[in-house]
């Protein structure tokens, strides 16, 4: 188990199995994102208050949800650095961390989209696109964080240190946003979970969509981790022989 | 070699005592938060309408918000003065544990660049023309809401006490942080002028400052045995 443990740290062993893995990776994702983007471009039903604006929920919520996976992911990350010193998960901290605000921003200006067709506005202060939007915030405090201290091994403890203050308060945030927003707005809600449920030709092509995000996602910080890997480890062996390999 | 001689509870009294010295002994450290509160307090009117009614609806916010501001400028003295004559290594090699310490200065702190200007508020509030029923509510959330804001800030002071020109990363660390507090203490306002009551307000604003009580120094603690060398 240990032996197990130590091995999955270590840069190198990640190198290679991503290497190995990434090809399929970005098979089943290309696949997953061709079948959902002209499944809910072309096929589906338009929505009878929403006309064919619905469509952009197919861009909007994968990119939302997934964006809600960072500050934990990262959490998870720091507590491995700080406790195990493991290499490997500070990387996948430090390029998760600007991926982050990227899908933040994306579902922010998708839904932002969105908003200005359903709701008349670009920008309304409702619950969740203010916690979207603190949450961007934090995740800039974290990047500023990491490139403000010159110290890598600093740099990486305090934005672990950062992140896991950051999960707890996006938690709080979120409840808090969401309670200032009952009191604000008691009335004329914008749910989008209202009326009779959704028929399956709606949701299962937003299910194709979501999966394919995800994989985006992975294949996204993967990828950012594996160059991270060569620009911290450029001076092992490994690395070099892979550059004269090539 | 020696043995502690102190007891962690001596040497959390002797840390405060301390920081209250240097305090009275430096008091640009007192005066300036509090100008500072003072000065954008003022800013409000200019900048958006004299008329007392517009002002009796955002009093409360720019009371707020001005607290904010001035509880995290007034951060930067916290560790800094320590950091630069060394004084800070000594507080992490002490035998104690470091929370106690953490939670001293913080303290310390608070009484000096935190309490005054929620004494003051109700000044301000006065010349914002904020409604009378709401003096109360301003002036408990604020006396609960700031130690909050100061325990939250220290973390963000903690993480950047070695870089040179930091008031800009605190504020983007600190500043989304502080929204739980700003958004308790601005809705406690409003809702004692609909007329509900305050109590349930100041519990939760209670809990955060228990919460944040009993998390943030340790956070602030681990950030500075990062930060400092």
């Amino acid at each position: 188990m240990w032996l197990w443990f130590s091995k999955l740290g270590s840069p190198k062993w990640f190198y290679e199995l991503s290497g190995k893995w990434l090809p399929w990776l970005i098979a089943v994702m290309s696949l997953l994102l061709i079948i959902g983007i002209v499944w809910a471009l072309l096929f589906v039903p338009p929505d009878y208050q929403q006309g064919n604006t619905i469509r952009i929920m197919y861009i909007h919520v994968p990119f939302a949800s997934i964006s809600l996976a960072f500050f934990p992911l990262m959490a998870v990350a720091g507590t491995i650095t700080l406790v195990w010193r493991m290499k490997l998960a500070d990387m996948v901290a430090k390029t998760a961390a600007p991926l982050g605000a990227w899908f933040t921003a994306l579902a922010l200006i998708s839904g932002s989209i969105w908003g200005s067709d359903i709701w008349g506005t670009w920008w309304i202060w409702d619950g969740r696109l203010t916690s979207m939007l603190l949450q961007f915030f934090l995740l800039i405090g974290v990047i500023s964080l990491r490139s403000a201290l010159e110290d890598t091994e600093a740099a990486s403890k305090a934005c672990a240190v950062l992140s896991i203050v950051g999960c707890i308060n996006v938690f709080v945030i979120k409840f808090s946003v969401d309670w200032w927003n009952t009191l604000h707005q008691p009335a004329g809600s914008f749910s989008l979970a209202d009326d009779a449920p959704n028929p399956p030709e709606v949701w299962v092509p937003l299910v194709v969509m979501i999966l394919a995000i995800y994989c985006f996602f992975a294949v996204s910080l993967i990828l950012a981790t594996r160059n991270e890997i060569l620009v911290r480890e450029r001076r092992a062996q490994w690395v070099e022989d892979l550059a004269c390999n090539s | 070699m020696s043995a502690v001689t102190t007891t962690t509870g001596a040497a959390f009294i002797a840390t405060l005592r301390r920081d209250l010295l240097i305090a009275y002994k430096k008091k640009h450290d007192v005066v300036n938060p509090f100008m500072f509160f003072l000065i954008v307090a003022t800013l409000f009117p200019i900048g958006i309408s004299p008329e007392p009614e517009r002002l009796g609806e955002i009093a409360a916010g720019v009371l707020w918000i001005a607290a904010l501001l001035a509880a995290m400028l007034s951060m930067d003295s916290l560790y800094r003065s320590d950091f630069e004559d060394g004084s800070l290594e000594q507080l992490l090699l002490s035998p104690h544990p470091l929370y106690f310490m953490v939670l001293a200065k913080n303290i310390a702190h608070w009484l000096v660049s935190g309490l005054p200007v929620v004494l003051v508020s109700p000044l301000i509030a006065y010349m914002l023309n904020l409604p009378d029923e709401a003096y109360l509510a301003v002036f408990l959330t604020l006396l609960i809401g700031t130690p909050v804001l100061s325990l939250l800030g220290s973390i963000g002071v903690a993480l950047t006490v070695g870089l040179g020109s930091r008031g800009l990363i605190l504020a983007v660390i600190t500043l989304p942080m502080s929204v739980p507090v700003l958004i308790a203490g601005t809705m406690a306002v409003q809702q004692t002028l609909n007329g509900a009551p305050l109590l349930g307000y100041l519990a939760i604003l209670g809990a955060l400052l228990l919460g944040s009580l009993a998390l943030a120094p340790l956070a602030s603690a681990a950030a500075l045995r990062i930060t400092v060398n």
